[in-house]
């Protein structure tokens, strides 16, 4: 799981806050129920201690003291409800003890003594065996000629602390429901919150140079997501205005050097055909005219990936064979692999049916089948595959020769990118065929890759949006 | 080139362009007329007759777009070539549309040209018979046999393609360009070793056998066929 992620941090804020809460929600409780329970049971047994008091004082008016034992224990019995009263005097008389629970819950023998502190009310706890306790309500109870009297009730304090007890207990089971309640709900709030930034990421990561006139959708929430939207739409608005600059740069500079290209060729021209020439002279000339070719070559090559770029219509657009087409071609190329004693195993099966402009197809199974012969040496291999599946029609173009290094793999559909800049000079390629390719391949709405092993060959993968075959209108049996 | 002189128009803004041309159609033996803007240019062609036009189609003043349309609505029939360095596919529609014979790219060979400007003049010096010949070599259209000296040469298709287009132009050169073109199709533009190749086969069984070569490679500019050293 990813620690950094924007999803787990804010599952994780969520679940603490929640987490947070309830603790503080349980420790308050904790020390509410506490306060309240010590709290009426203090209420209680000083009120009882009161009732005991009267008893004492009507007890001392009518007869005197002895008496008071007795009642309390005719009235009360405190050894069946679990209490302690004590009624002592001042000057060290006990008046009344009660006798020992039968619970056996305390001994109240044990029970510490009586602190006088004048005739008020208190109520305290006492320590009890083993850790217990007790609370201890005393009510003062002074009488003219007899002195001063302590009436105590003690009740121990385990009902309050099975039942705080019980609370804590109840706390802690809760922990992991509330726990469970936090992820989840996190999870799915935050999954909500972040399905639309997921969206639109997914709709960003659609858009290519080759669609940038397409634009994300932008949901009217007036939020912060509408306001990444058109962020990110103004952004592919900028670049699409940058690579329109550039793709018309490209073609009005090589539109604007066909004259002069006209010009210089056609001039050379007129002295290589010229008879009066020395054989010297005319081999010069025509050196320069193959370069004028080369350079004429090189702008007929980026104005037209600079048209299809532009996504200038096609000149036609038909359902056709690229089976057949794949296989004419080939044919129609054979020589130039067998002046290499090149095998080229050509296993397209017919009937793999594409929708598109026939020629520039034709132009993209040339290039790679020229590049392929180019780059394997005498008495190599190549083999072109076309398959259908999945939707989408397949043309390999493999190759056993040097291959491609890993980090010029990425780079070979660049303009002028050459992977052997000497050779390929030497062989006349302006670094172009497969930049053509690829915009080609783009126009008819798929795609090109190459993978390769160095030392053991390249294999160029075109794959493009199968078609329904036309019944019987294919009109030209070897393509264009 | 017999008969009457041959008239023709060159409408080119592009002077450097325009001299090279008029230069190359002259030493053809046509008469050229030139005019450097499509005004003098339109003015010149509704006063006087020519046999083809070769017009470009970025002019100052009238555009060659609207010098066609004006000769078309005249009812003329001049044929006329255009010479663009636009070749978008909108463009020569709109230049069919309007009236034009036939298309030239920049930058063009002026062979290429000068091929183009006979097939307008429909009296192009290739030979249309069935039976072609330069020097001892025959090449029947018919039935698709060569031979050189009475000896059959066995050729493949393409070949024969090449062959024929070759002997077809004799004497002219021809561009590898054009060759592809018109050998191949556009597509294999950028293939010209292609050509390259191909002569090489068809060397070796059309010249190696014999004396005297026929296909010679004129350095820059192509090939061509004939029995001298080439032009």
């Amino acid at each position: 799981m990813n620690t950094r992620s924007l999803e787990f941090r804010l599952i994780g804020w969520y679940a603490g806050l929640l987490f947070g809460l309830f603790g503080i929600l349980g420790v308050s409780t904790y020390w509410v129920l506490r306060t309240s329970l010590a709290g009426s049971l203090k209420e209680n047994q000083l009120r009882r201690a009161r009732q005991i008091g009267q008893l004492l004082r009507e007890e001392i008016e009518r007869r005197d003291e002895g008496g008071v034992g007795a009642q309390v224990q005719a009235r009360y019995a405190p050894d069946l409800n679990d209490r302690f009263v004590r009624i002592a005097r001042q000057d060290g008389g006990l008046v009344y003890l009660s006798p020992g629970p039968r619970s056996q819950s305390f001994d109240p023998a044990a029970v510490p003594p009586p602190e006088w502190t004048g005739e008020e009310e208190r109520a305290r706890e006492v320590p009890l065996v083993g850790g217990r306790r007790m609370l201890l309500a005393g009510h003062p109870v002074k009488m003219p000629g007899s002195g001063l009297y302590l009436v105590e009730v003690g009740a121990p304090m385990d009902e309050v602390q099975a039942d705080l007890r019980h609370w804590l207990v109840f706390l802690l089971a809760m922990l992991p429901v509330v726990g469970g309640i936090a992820l989840g709900g996190g999870y799915v709030l935050v999954k909500r919150a972040l399905a639309p930034v997921d969206r639109i990421s997914r709709s960003a990561e659609r858009i290519s140079s080759h669609n940038l006139s397409e634009r994300l959708p932008v949901p009217h929430t007036g939020d912060e997501l509408e306001r990444l939207s058109v962020a990110l739409n103004h952004m592919i608005e900028r670049l699409d205005e940058a690579f329109q600059h550039s793709r018309r740069f490209v073609a009005d500079a090589s539109h604007e050097l066909r004259t002069p290209l006209t010009v210089v060729r056609g001039e050379l021209e007129s002295f290589v055909t010229d008879e009066g020439l020395s054989a010297e002279w005319r081999e010069r000339l025509g050196s320069a005219l193959e370069e004028v070719d080369r350079l004429a070559s090189i702008v007929e090559g980026l104005f037209a990936i600079s048209r299809l770029d532009a996504g200038e219509a096609a000149s036609e657009w038909v359902t056709f064979d690229l089976g057949r087409l794949v296989a004419s071609t080939a044919d129609q190329m054979a020589l130039l692999a067998e002046d290499k004693k090149i095998q080229v195993a050509c296993t397209g099966s017919k009937g793999v049916w594409v929708q598109g402009d026939r020629a520039r197809m034709k132009q993209v199974v040339v290039n790679l089948l020229d590049n392929a012969i180019k780059y394997t040496p005498e008495g190599g291999a190549v083999s072109l595959k076309v398959e259908a599946g999945n939707g989408k029609a397949i043309l390999e173009v493999a190759d056993n020769g040097p291959g491609i290094p890993a980090e010029a793999l990425t780079r070979v559909f660049e303009r002028f990118f050459r992977v052997d800049k000497a050779r390929s000079r030497q062989e006349g390629g302006a670094g172009l065929g497969l930049s053509i390719v690829k915009s080609i391949c783009a126009a008819h709405h798929g795609g090109v890759d190459v993978t390769s092993e160095p030392g053991r060959g390249s294999r160029f993968r075109v794959e493009l949006p199968s078609a329904r075959p036309n019944a019987g209108n294919d009109p030209d049996e070897n393509g264009p | 080139m017999t008969g009457t002189l041959m008239r023709m128009l060159l409408v080119e803004d592009e002077r450097k362009v325009a001299d090279f041309v008029a230069r190359g159609l002259r030493e053809e033996r046509f008469a050229v007329d030139v005019a450097y803007d499509g005004e003098v240019g339109w003015e010149m062609a509704s006063k006087r007759q020519y046999d083809v036009i070769i017009l470009d189609i970025m002019l100052p003043g009238i555009s060659g777009t609207e010098v066609l349309r004006r000769l078309h609505q005249q009812g003329g029939t001049v044929p006329v070539l255009v010479l663009t360095a636009r070749d978008s596919l909108s463009d020569k529609a709109e230049n069919f549309e309007a009236g034009a014979d036939d298309y030239l790219t920049k930058p063009f060979a002026f062979a290429e040209l000068l091929m183009r400007v006979r097939a307008l003049l429909r009296r192009p010096p290739a030979n249309r018979a069935g039976l072609l010949r330069v020097a001892d070599l025959e090449v029947d259209r018919m039935t698709q046999q060569v031979r050189r000296g009475g000896k059959r040469i066995e050729l493949t298709p393409k070949e024969f393609g090449l062959l024929e287009y070759l002997v077809a132009h004799a004497g002219e050169v021809l561009s590898r360009t054009m060759i592809v073109e018109n050998v191949w199709d556009r597509s294999f533009v950028n293939l010209t070793n292609i050509v390259d190749v191909y002569v090489r086969h068809l060397r070796s069984k059309v010249d190696d056998p014999f004396p005297i070569k026929l296909i010679h490679t004129v350095r820059g500019a192509g090939y061509s066929v004939g029995e001298g050293k080439g032009p």
